[in-house]
């Protein structure tokens, strides 16, 4: 080690210009010419640290030579500890496998031997910002501007760095010390834009809102702000803070803008102290002034049946129900639906629709009502009933209706799903079936008839389902909808192979729930350097909250808590395991079946290699999949610890979700972590003491003697 | 249907819509690389669980600096609503906001799409209602070799 820390000797002048080169051919991707290069230094040279660093990089990007490359970069650092090249391209080699926090130790080393390093720099206030280290990002973004104070992205760089640190009194400062400094922005400048929304946010989070209003007044007079939504948001916004009575007028310009989003009415109601999630005539007035004078807005028709009660509600619902009616609005059904919480909205609208069905009837005496307007009424009322727990009245209704028109797809998927819910699995996916039959092209059709045999076990059928629109040269459909990452599909998937009995594929599907997770967890790391050279700040900052909330999704909640429990399962009896393989057994026409599919997939694979051939590609071809039936995955000698890994995050990001607790619970304690266990005992009782699932684990904990 | 901007909270939703509804789909970190660019020009319609069931995925495309024969235009990339929320005029309330957005925000002179040849309802929606003309017919387009008509609207 004392030798190779001695000082490094220069390599003579023609070796220092292969090794140029070789850097040059690495920029620009041409591996072969690279790797070449590299072996004509070491051949007289073959301790040169920095060369062999170089040339692991150059096999990192070569078919299966990844290992044998990341070896030599690690020999190349040891050899010379204090080359920031060898640092470097050690840190690029952990940043490529995902490693982010021993790569920012290597670009730390790196710096310390040259710290002016402006790439280093960067790709390091980069990891900082994907590890969440604020306050050392805010050093590294300080040491940028710094060096690079002409590139207007740097003094952005540290506004943010300081923002996301908590400090948004200094990101202010440094906001402000930027545009005094500008020169020369050319007009209708979207990038200078957004950054003067930028500045207005932190003025606004700083409770300045009469400075802010004042910037973004100023500046969108002077048109330097183009953005006219955001313009107008901002201000009913602040306007609404300040309790000003302009706000009203902000609300007012921007429901004028679009009068069909929610959110706006809301915030115009607020604005004016209007109560909006209760009965309330005064909104119902408003809300018509707007219906009349936005003819083609739908969502202020609709929200006044959320504030509208008794007679007024009735009048409104009818005049709603009926126009949708006519018109043949498949969706009216799940529109009035949240109203349903409310007993007397919805047996109003019973009485509505059924009132309407006896007018639009074919025997009534009304003749200008056209036919569909009955089919539509056939099929609300029988949504109706089959949400009502009503399963005969709305498969009645149904039949009428597919006697009426059979070759309407609505009526069979609402036929499926009156049979779902009546607990016809199996009939429900024949319909389904039927539905999609009428509409072979549209996609909705079928993915909700993989879906209805999905629930009635038949995993083989809906995989063909399926795969008459996923891509044909994937390996399968369900490894297609895995890449595109349909969570819908795995997590069906999965309850369908839980259901009859394969835990291992249920299982293969829930850990592909959480690759996708951890794929749009790392998606945001080229972010982080792209977005401050577009200066679209306020979305990458919304960026960064919600991925350090992705978790919280329901999908992944109950992936993670669904295989836990089958790791747990297969802990306590990993006879699981052996009697599911064995069972496996093929027969000899399975077996050759299955050669022969392999052989084909693996043909799949050789033909998307193809391409790779050509020296400027750098990804590896996919690996294709080594454990197609999960039975590696169920034979994890590390259950339990993975299960601990899946439901860690759900600690803080679903602490009122008492299923949470109980599996983590059911982990910690056969791991022997004995306070992990009880504190999750603790936090399941404190949400739901009857919870009869904790009394289960109560009396477990007692009978392990603990 | 509530029908705004999207925001990144909506990003699962409208690949999600995406993967259900059509043949074309997309991994996270596209639709992300469109949001992360363009924060104005796509939107979402939602119902009342907060459900995406139509969204407008829109990029703008600026020519290289050096070719003056090209303008900057938007761009639509997909667009798609839930067959169970049809006939609510969704798509062209989606639609007339980008168009909105790229126009007063980028300054796009037209607004372009590609479409299968054979998806009638689609071209009927784009011609019809929104004013779209055939621009020109790109041969085997799409991954299984259909042809893609490009489509154009003009926005000045």
């Amino acid at each position: 080690m004392s030798k190779s820390l001695g000082k490094r000797v220069p390599l003579p002048s023609k070796e220092a210009s292969l090794f140029k080169e070789l850097l040059t051919l690495y920029e620009t991707r041409q591996i072969k010419k690279g790797l070449k290069t590299a072996d004509l230094i070491l051949k007289k040279f073959p301790e040169h640290g920095e060369t062999l660093c170089m040339k692991g990089l150059v096999l990192t990007h070569m078919k299966d030579r990844r290992e044998e490359g990341l070896e030599l970069v690690k020999k190349g650092v040891r050899l010379d500890l204090t080359s920031h090249i060898c640092w470097h391209v050690f840190g690029l080699v952990q940043k490529a496998d995902k490693n982010y926090e021993e790569a920012l130790k290597s670009y730390t080393q790196a710096l310390r031997f040259d710290k002016d390093n402006m790439n280093l720099l960067r790709d390091s206030a980069q990891l900082q910002t994907h590890l969440r280290l604020f306050d050392t990002l805010v050093d590294t973004r300080h040491t940028i501007l710094i060096l690079r104070p002409n590139q207007r992205q740097n003094w952005v760089g540290l506004a943010v760095a300081h923002r996301l640190a908590g400090h948004p009194e200094e990101a202010r400062k440094v906001m402000e010390h930027y545009q005094r400094s500008l020169k020369n922005v050319p007009d209708y400048d979207i990038e200078h834009s957004e950054t003067l929304l930028f500045y207005i946010s932190i003025l606004v989070e700083l409770g300045e809102f009469s400075e802010a209003l004042s910037v973004l007044d100023s500046n969108s007079r002077s048109r330097a702000i183009v953005d006219r939504t955001a313009i107008l948001e901002t201000r009913a916004h602040i306007l609404t803070k300040q309790n000003a009575p302009e706000a009203e007028e902000a609300w007012r310009a921007l429901i004028e803008h679009n009068a069909d989003s929610y959110e706006t009415y809301r915030g115009y109601f607020e604005s004016l102290g209007i109560l909006f999630n209760e009965p309330n005539p005064e909104a119902v007035t408003k809300l018509e002034e707007f219906a009349v004078q936005n003819p083609r807005a739908t969502a202020p028709r609709r929200l006044q049946l959320n504030v509208a009660s008794e007679e007024k509600f009735v009048e409104l619902a009818k005049i709603y129900i009926e126009r949708g009616l006519v018109k043949g609005v498949p969706s009216l059904f799940a529109d009035v639906k949240s109203l349903y919480a409310d007993a007397t909205k919805r047996d109003a609208i019973e009485r509505i629709a059924e009132d309407l069905r006896e007018q639009y009837a074919p025997s009534s005496k009304a003749s200008d009502i056209e036919p569909t307007t009955y089919l539509w009424t056939l099929y609300f009322l029988a949504q109706h009933y089959s949400s009502q727990s009503q399963p005969d009245k709305s498969l009645a209704l149904l039949n009428i209706a597919i006697e009426h028109t059979p070759t309407l797809p609505e009526l069979h998927l609402a036929r499926a799903r009156a049979l779902k819910r009546a607990g016809d699995f199996i009939g429900a996916a024949r319909a389904a079936n039927e539905a999609r039959l009428l509409d072979g092209q549209d996609r909705f059709l079928n993915t909700k008839c993989g879906k209805y045999l999905l629930r009635a076990g038949m995993t083989k059928e809906a995989e063909t389902i399926f795969g008459l629109f996923t891509k044909k040269d994937a390996l399968s459909p369900a490894a297609d909808l895995e890449d595109m990452q349909s969570l819908l599909f795995l997590l069906e998937s999965a309850a369908a192979y839980r259901v009859s009995g394969r835990p291992n594929m249920a299982l293969k599907r829930y850990i592909a729930v959480k690759r996708a997770f951890d794929d749009f967890e790392d998606d945001q790391f080229d972010f982080h350097g792209y977005n401050l050279r577009k200066f679209t700040i306020s979305i990458y900052l919304k960026l960064l909250k919600w991925e350090d909330q992705l978790r919280a999704n329901p999908a992944y909640i109950s992936a993670a808590i669904e295989a836990s429990k089958i790791f747990v399962e297969v802990s306590d009896d990993p006879s699981i395991v052996t009697a599911l393989t064995s069972n496996s057994q093929l027969t000899d026409a399975e077996k050759k079946a299955k050669k022969k599919a392999k052989k084909a997939a693996s043909k799949v694979q050789e033909e998307k290699k193809a391409p790779a051939a050509n020296d400027k590609e750098l990804e590896p071809a996919p690996p294709k999949d080594e454990d197609p039936d999960g039975f590696k995955l169920l034979a994890s000698t590390d259950a339990l610890e993975q299960a601990a890994n899946l439901l860690m995050p759900l600690k803080t990001l679903a602490p009122n979700n008492i299923d949470v607790w109980i599996a983590i619970y059911d982990v910690a304690i056969r791991r022997k972590k004995l306070l992990q266990a009880v504190g999750a005992l603790n936090h399941a009782a404190a949400l739901d003491p009857e919870y009869s699932e904790l009394h289960v684990r109560l009396v477990d904990l007692k009978q392990r003697g603990m | 249907m509530n029908v705004r901007l999207a925001k990144v909270d909506d990003l699962m939703g409208m690949q999600a819509c995406n993967l259900q509804n059509l043949p074309e789909n997309y991994m996270m970190k596209f639709w992300m690389y469109h949001a992360m660019t363009w924060p104005q020009i796509s939107f979402v319609a939602e119902d009342h669980k907060g459900r995406i069931v139509g969204y407008v995925l829109a990029k703008i495309d600026e020519p290289a600096e050096d070719d003056k024969t090209q303008e900057i235009h938007g761009h639509v990339n997909s667009i798609s609503v839930l067959r169970s929320y049809r006939r609510l005029g969704l798509a062209k309330k989606l639609m007339l906001l980008s168009q909105e957005a790229m126009a007063s925000i980028y300054k796009a002179s037209y607004v372009s799409l590609h479409v299968r040849k054979s998806n009638k309802a689609a071209i009927a929606l784009y011609r019809d209602t929104l004013g779209f003309e055939v621009a020109k017919v790109e041969k085997k387009y799409y991954g299984d070799g259909e042809d893609a008509l490009s489509m154009r609207l003009a926005l000045k």
